[in-house]
């Protein structure tokens, strides 16, 4: 009886998600490709510098935001609504209308994306692209986020739990944060730098209040349905939940320290940024107390072992930031390529091995199909010697480039930049890896959502391997 | 956390405390900075004859701006001197001083940055590089910094083989041959380089004024500073703390070129003896210790014609001191007076802020250049 209810969920949510995995995988491959240009170009300056297309500048804003709005969106309305529908117990409702709303959101970043490539980029953090395609993005998403909390509120049991809140405070603190940052820099603009402190809040709450709550939902979803045993300590998550949203937001601005803007905006941020040992110590508690009680488990199982990385990848980072944050330390690092760490870190290490778990644990159901474990090992250990490789070229260039700069007597281009070009070259190694492995788990999984017209390609590569 | 309605409330609630903070709060403390001046009267209020800083942006530098941004430029500069605890910034000579908001308010696009892949630029138009250097720096970077991996922009700039009025001759970079080529700046590159230019906070401001890094060395190398810092020490161990503060305040106008200063030494000499047959002397000078009246006027709006002191007569032009001319304080003209009136074994009364003002308002409807003579002063 339970299994055919959610195999009536699965059904219903199959074309939704489909359509939006398929398309969070296209604006991968895109980020990847991009990625790997912007690396290019630092290694080698005159790399296609005659097409003013692919400034370094642009391309790396770009990759930014294909990254951060195609994949990461794209694939937080499939999961969140997969997940939110499970837990609910209800059928997705809306069909053509996600469809619709999931078609305008990409389009809407693919004119973003045009614009900046055309020279139309703004410049605030994460909102570059051109203010004409915010207003379609806002509305496609409310439809999209209106549509999965219908959802939820069509749920059979009142009781919420854990995966619920992180996923729908995540779906709902984007839309606040875009109005204000909307409000604060186009309609009503801010002046000097008034207009620096709200977009780098704006930025890196993207982050914080988007990305990071809706990972951590999904891996209170995954972990224990995986492994079969309740959450440890699960009383502890509701406090972690809490941390982050009361602690989160003040937080995100210690990176202005010594800035031109008044003290205590740094200051709040650099106090906060420490508090929020007790959200990283409760969600690193409840996941792999719960985790390593059986460690074959999660060696066996892909989708775990993938997320399994992306929390330990969570909490080691997260603690690396905090000791980032502290006022001594942010001196050396502040300005370095240490900001690129955490951003990566972020993204890939954390958001997109979480999100490739989950897919990998989702498809199979929704689709009745299979994806080679071999292809998804080939994928798991390219992904983790990818982002391995690329976070510690930039922990340890970072570092480099850091002390080196505070080094008056030092040249800035001949001794600083030189000692940290070849970092930049193992950053660009790592983005081919990470290409590789991500047009692998692109492949992996357009095979499963759309078998015929691949069929022929890969029945060819089998004979051939 | 059960009912959707009570769960928004509470997670919008904490994001609201962080908006009201960063965003109204912000918004309210520095949202409506305006123009101000260093050079601010005792009760806070800006003098009328102050310069404003900082600086408007011209038509093209804010165009520049958009271009600027539109290149993606941020993502590899910053536009920031952090404070001197926050980092090195001024010390690497990113800045003669920390930036502040007030910096910022005539920038449309602010581009503080936060990664410094490339050097700070928020004090590039002070660094001296001319226009050409610039112009080549942003078609071919390595052309003039070898080692840089910033991205050449080839395509703001026109390539000719032959040289014009407006052509920048340049080598380029991955040329063996070696042969010049000439570039033509667009239009879109001249705006990078008049926004680029007119970056530099090269002003104080009422809450920052400029880190004096050199002060050690100076006071080592150079002479003036060095006898004037002995001479602080000398009158401050016979006068009493105030008085000695206002000899030694007078003495920096006496010394000083630039605004601020009066730059008196320059004819009157450091020793205060003047030159024979050019400029009075003022060691001694029956002007100097005598009625202060005249003195104060002298200062204010100059002297010229002919004019007897100690006996002996000079004809010569004293322009108001100060710069721009007439532009001394009350507080500057009387710190000066006094040092003259007490150095060079002179020993006259101190003269106070308040005489001054007394006599400027005495004379409020004199122009402020028109220049005294020796008959005017001695006629009242």
């Amino acid at each position: 009886m339970k299994i055919k209810a959610e195999k009536l969920i699965d059904n219903s949510a199959k074309w939704v998600v489909s359509f939006y995995v398929a398309s969070a995988g296209l604006w991968l491959l895109a980020a990847a490709f991009l990625a790997y240009i912007a690396s290019a170009k630092l290694t080698d300056p005159f790399f296609l510098s005659n097409f003013e297309f692919f400034t370094y500048g642009k391309v790396k804003i770009a990759q930014a935001n294909a990254f951060v709005y195609g994949w990461g969106g794209n694939s937080i309305f499939a999961i969140s609504l997969w997940v939110i529908a499970r837990l609910a117990q209800a059928e997705v409702r809306g069909r053509f209308l996600h469809l619709a709303a999931g078609a305008l959101w990409n389009i809407g970043i693919t004119f973003g994306l045009l614009g900046i490539f055309d020279g139309h980029m703004n410049s605030h953090e994460m909102l570059e692209m051109p203010v004409e395609v915010w207003p379609l993005l806002f509305i496609s998403y409310s439809i999209i986020a209106t549509l999965i909390l219908v959802t939820h509120r069509s749920r059979l049991k009142h009781e919420t739990i854990a995966p619920q809140w992180f996923i729908l405070a995540s779906i709902l603190w984007f839309p606040a944060l875009l109005i204000i940052a909307w409000n604060g820099l186009e309609i009503n603009p801010t002046r000097g730098t008034v207009q620096s402190v709200l977009s780098m809040w704006f930025g890196q709450n993207l982050i914080w209040l988007w990305l990071t709550p809706f990972a951590l939902g999904a891996a209170y979803y995954i972990i224990p349905a995986i492994i079969g045993k309740a959450i440890d300590k699960y009383y502890l998550a509701i406090f972690g939940f809490w941390c982050i949203a009361a602690l989160a937001p003040w937080s995100v601005v210690h990176h202005l320290e010594g800035g031109p803007v008044p003290m205590w905006i740094p200051a709040i941020g650099t106090v906060m940024s420490i508090a929020m040992i007790f959200p990283i110590a409760v969600a690193s508690t409840n996941f792999h107390a719960t985790a390593f009680k059986d460690i074959n488990i999660v060696w066996n199982s892909l989708p775990l072992r993938f997320v399994i990385f992306g929390t330990l990848s969570y909490t080691i980072s997260s603690y690396i930031g905090v000791v980032f944050s502290l006022p001594a330390v942010a001196k050396l690092t502040q300005f370095s390529i240490i900001n690129e760490f955490h951003f990566n870190q972020r993204v890939y290490g954390f958001f997109s091995m979480i999100v490739f778990g989950m897919v990998y644990y989702m498809l199979p159901m929704i689709t009745g199909k299979e994806i080679a474990k071999s292809a998804k090992s080939f994928h798991f250990w390219t992904s983790a010697l990818g982002v391995l490789m690329l976070l510690l070229a930039y922990l340890i260039g970072g570092l480099t480039h850091g002390v080196l700069a505070q080094q008056p007597s030092l040249n800035w281009a001949s001794s600083v930049i030189s000692s940290v070009k070849p970092y930049f070259l193992i950053t660009e190694m790592a983005f081919v890896i990470l290409g590789f492995s991500q047009l692998v788990f692109v492949i992996n999984i357009w095979k499963v959502l759309f078998p015929n017209p691949f069929k022929v390609i890969f029945n060819k590569s089998k004979v051939s391997a | 956390m059960n009912n959707i309605f009570k769960f928004s409330i509470g997670i919008f609630s904490t994001l609201a405390f962080a908006w009201l903070a960063f965003v109204v709060g912000a918004r309210k403390q520095f949202g409506d900075l305006e123009p101000s001046s260093s050079l601010l009267e005792e009760d806070g209020s800006i003098p009328d004859d102050a310069e404003l800083f900082p600086r408007k942006l011209s038509g093209l530098a804010l165009q520049g701006s958009k271009e600027y941004v539109s290149l993606g430029c941020t993502t590899c500069h910053t536009q920031q001197v952090r404070l001197v605890e926050a980092g090195f910034d001024v010390e690497r000579g990113w800045g003669k001083r920390p930036s502040v908001p007030r910096d910022y308010i005539f920038h449309e696009e602010v581009n503080i940055g936060n990664t410094r892949v490339g050097p700070d630029l928020a004090n590039v138009g002070q660094r001296g590089y001319s226009d050409e250097w610039l112009h080549t720096h942003l078609f071919q970077p390595q052309i003039v910094v070898p080692d840089s991996i910033c991205p050449p922009s080839p395509f703001l700039y026109q390539t000719i083989s032959t040289k014009t009025s407006s052509a920048i001759e340049v080598k380029e970079f991955s040329n063996e041959a070696n042969s010049a080529i000439f570039i033509v700046p667009t239009l879109r590159a001249k705006r990078v380089i008049s926004y680029l230019n007119s970056l530099k906070q090269d002003y104080e401001l009422p809450e920052m004024s400029f880190i004096d890094e050199e002060d050690d060395q100076l006071s080592e190398e150079s002479k003036p500073a060095d006898e004037s810092a002995e001479a602080k020490e000398e009158i401050s161990s016979k006068l009493p703390v105030w008085l000695a503060n206002q000899i030694s305040a007078g003495k920096e106008v006496y010394m000083k070129v630039g605004p601020g200063g009066g730059m008196c030494f320059t004819c009157h000499q450091p020793t205060g003896l003047g030159l024979p047959g050019q400029f009075p002397p003022l060691a001694g000078s029956d002007w100097v210790l005598g009625n202060k009246e005249r003195l104060i006027k002298i200062t204010m709006h100059g002297l010229m014609g002919e004019i007897e002191v100690n006996g002996v007569k000079y004809n010569n032009v004293m322009a108001p001191p100060g710069i721009p001319p007439g532009s001394l304080t009350d507080q500057q003209i009387a710190d000066v007076l006094t040092y003259i009136r007490n150095d060079w074994g002179n020993s006259a009364s101190s003269i106070s802020p308040e005489e001054v003002a007394n006599i400027r308002e005495s004379v409020k409807d004199r122009p402020s250049m028109q220049m005294w003579t020796s008959a005017e002063l001695n006629s009242k």
